[in-house]
């Protein structure tokens, strides 16, 4: 058999289907976990600080990835669910290619008082304006009905 | 007073983490996030597994020849993997061979418990050289008493209209039997 | 051409359990953190990192060199991940050594991770997708069958009793008592309670298998040329080696690791040693069961084959014998989550030779030790050569 060789026989198998099924538990991490947590109780989110280099992370970690340091425990801080848009796009199609009932609009939101981000969506239903420097502030799930994962931030709403 | 040497350190000299048990996620001590990917897949067979598994469809074991490493090969491969050149000359072997190595399983796919084994091993195919050349599959016919390294087997297949062109268009191996 | 000597100047290591809390991010700093603690090395003095974490879908999430990079102090640095199964344990810290060895780094920061508590129930479910899909997979194999397939192919060829085999669980299980980050170390199994053990698969029993774990590990290489800045007792990579057979392995007799000696015939051609036996004071060949470790002893040329059943019987293989054998408690005892076993099969190394152990030191200052990780469908083999 030569590589060149041809398939010329339409009835042969060409193709074996399968999937790769696999479930996944992803912990949310020392830093996540007392993130989630809080937002869990309260409205609003923490963040952690470096001393080193003086940078608020939002997400919070349990490091600083630029400084390489540990951030001690009196460095977690509460900050407000609240922030500015700095990019945004607005989807109209869903993963799978098929038209989305409504346009999603998604944006990466800078998080008051710190030096980090969030992807969130947008709520609003004029979707064709320029979104960039938007004040927006997170609505969370009622607080009985928060799991403790990023969906308990349903969307962003315009102040 | 004497000074006594001091015991050195065993090293790692602590052990960072924080072990999680699942009691610990029932009881939702820790938050988590949770994800059901889902994706599928159709891998293309390529001209000699096509040729395969279209044989055993047919009821027959292909090899391919490498006549350069003085191989003949199953499953076959449209190039043998050590020269690196293109096989070639089909040809249709018996389904006899001899088991090459087996396990006596009581787990399932999935690693559940279960009660009557599983028989699964390796069979090295007759005409087929050097050996082992084979493939895996599972065995029936036999106890796990029975069933030994060296053993005689012959494939057992599905219906002809039951197959459709997989390794499973073959039921399992079972003992050859002395007289044949 | 090897322009620098390579020089191995800290390790750390994470706990090991079947579920940690940490991401594997916060892992893999945590090790970070404890092997640059150990070399004097921050951040800014790292000219390159290299990230060794095997299949994706245990953590469940695609490219997770890219995800664990923040961790591993990668960030803003030339970075690498590599991976080839559970050979990856050594491969990791074999990339290390191009880095520096080539003359590219100075200072190289390895790391490695595995975060097998994500995949859910059980990471068995990710282990079904490293079979061919066409061949293997139908036939709805559990991964327990390929080992238990070449344990009785092994047993078979050389005669092996279980018992023989299952000295070897009870050894590196109790050499686990004396590792703080152990999962599974056990002071008092015996022989029989391997053998009354659950059985698996035939000839697999429930204490034959080391346990899926969380955990990360990692070292920090330097150059010759800097190594006395940080430390007055470096230890020396002398030799690497890696080599993979045929992924057809229903062609190939599986009682013999044929990929394994020839990854250690490259290693102890580069260290300089013709008689291994001889020449090799300790060894960390890899022992995701008991039998492979006895295996890789074969596959090492540490002994002859089918002689490391009875090496294990005459007492020659204990931490105070006279070739030890998997003195950190290995896989069986520490646990196994796949490429951060760099834990016990290299920064053992480095523990040991520098008598840095404590109370898993094996007794007359060892000089040279040697690892070995295996991995992929039994194909992969990696080995390196550490002295003192
Ligand atoms: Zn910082
Ligand atoms: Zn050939």
């Amino acid at each position: 058999m030569t590589f060149l060789e041809k398939q010329t026989d339409p009835t042969a198998p060409l193709h074996w289907r399968g999937n790769m099924q696999a479930d996944y538990l992803y912990p949310n991490g020392v830093a996540g976990d007392k993130f989630f947590k809080h937002i869990m109780q309260n409205d609003s989110f923490l963040a952690t600080k470096c001393d080193e280099c003086g940078k608020v992370l939002f997400p919070p970690r349990l490091y600083c990835e630029d400084c390489f340091i540990e951030i001690p425990e009196e460095n977690w801080m509460e900050v407000p669910a609240e922030g500015t848009v700095r990019l945004f796009t607005v989807a109209k199609l869903n993963a799978h290619g098929k038209k989305l009932p409504e346009p999603k609009i998604m944006a990466m939101i800078d998080i008051d008082k710190t030096d980090g981000a969030l992807l969130g969506v947008i709520k609003s239903n004029d979707s064709e304006r320029d979104f960039t420097g938007a004040r927006v502030r997170a609505n969370l799930r009622p607080k009985d009905a928060r799991e403790g994962t990023l969906k308990d931030i349903v969307n962003w709403n315009l102040i | 007073m004497e000074n006594r040497k001091e015991e050195k350190p065993t090293y790692p000299k602590y052990a960072p983490g924080t072990h999680v048990r699942t009691s610990d996620i029932r009881d939702k001590k820790i938050t988590y996030t949770w994800w059901e990917p889902e994706i599928q897949y159709a891998w293309s067979l390529g001209n000699a597994m096509s040729k395969f598994l279209q044989g055993l469809k047919e009821g027959k074991i292909l090899g391919v020849h490498c006549h350069k490493c003085n191989r003949l090969i199953v499953p076959p491969r449209s190039f043998c993997e050590y020269c690196y050149g293109p096989t070639e000359d089909w040809v249709e072997l018996k389904d006899t061979g001899t088991i090459n190595t087996y396990s006596v399983s009581y787990l399932d796919p999935n690693a559940n418990r279960i009660e009557e084994p599983i028989l699964i091993g390796v069979i090295s195919i007759d005409e087929a050289y050097p050996k082992p050349m084979g493939f895996m599959h599972y065995f029936g016919e036999m106890s796990k008493d029975e069933i030994h390294i060296g053993m005689k087997v012959k494939a057992v297949w599905k219906p002809e209209d039951e197959r459709e062109g997989s390794i499973n268009d073959i039921k399992y191996f079972k003992p050859l039997g002395g007289g044949e | 051409m090897i322009k620098k000597d390579v020089a191995v100047i800290g390790a750390g290591m994470t706990l090991f359990r079947r579920r940690l809390k940490e991401t594997g991010k916060e892992l893999s700093f945590l090790a970070s953190k404890m092997a640059m603690e150990d070399a004097g090395i921050q951040k800014k003095d790292l000219d390159m990192v290299v990230m060794g974490t095997a299949p994706d879908a245990f953590d469940g999430i695609h490219m997770k060199g890219e995800n664990l990079l923040d961790g591993a102090a990668g960030a803003g640095k030339p970075y690498v991940r590599v991976f080839n199964g559970g050979g990856t344990g050594v491969f990791a810290p074999i990339a290390g050594w191009w880095h520096v060895a080539s003359g590219v780094a100075d200072v190289c920061l390895v790391v490695a991770e595995e975060k097998m508590g994500s995949c859910y129930p059980h990471p068995q479910t990710a282990f079904r997708h490293i079979w061919d899909p066409i061949l293997d997979r139908p036939l709805n194999p559990n991964l327990v069958w390929l080992f238990a397939m070449e344990m009785n192919r092994y047993m078979t060829v050389h005669n092996i009793k279980k018992e023989d085999i299952a000295r070897v669980a009870v050894k590196n299980k109790r050499n686990a008592v004396g590792h703080p980050c152990a999962q599974l170390a056990d002071p008092n199994i015996t022989v029989d309670d391997v053998l009354n053990s659950e059985m698996m698969a035939w000839p697999v029993q429930r204490l034959d298998i080391s346990p899926p774990s969380d955990g990360a590990a990692a070292l920090i290489f330097v150059s010759e040329d800097v190594a006395r800045q940080y430390t007055d007792n470096p230890i020396w990579i002398d030799g690497v080696g890696w080599n993979i057979d045929s992924t057809m392995w229903t062609n190939r007799d599986l009682y013999f690791p044929r990929y394994v000696a020839k990854a250690a015939r490259m290693a102890y051609k580069m260290a300089g040693i013709s008689n291994p036996r001889k020449d090799i004071d300790f060894a960390e060949p890899y022992d995701p069961f008991d039998y492979k470790e006895l295996h890789h002893m074969e596959g090492l040329l540490l002994c002859d084959k089918g002689e490391a059943p009875i090496l294990t019987r005459e007492g020659v293989t204990q931490r105070d014998g006279d070739l030890p054998i998997c003195p950190s408690g290995g896989l069986l005892g520490v646990g196994n989550p796949i490429a951060a076993t760099m834990g016990q099969k290299v920064c053992e190394l480095y523990w040991q030779l520098a008598g840095k152990a404590g109370k898993r030191q094996i007794p007359g200052d060892p000089r040279i030790g040697v690892g070995q990780a295996w991995g992929d469908i039994m194909q992969m083999a990696t080995v390196m050569v550490m002295r003192r």
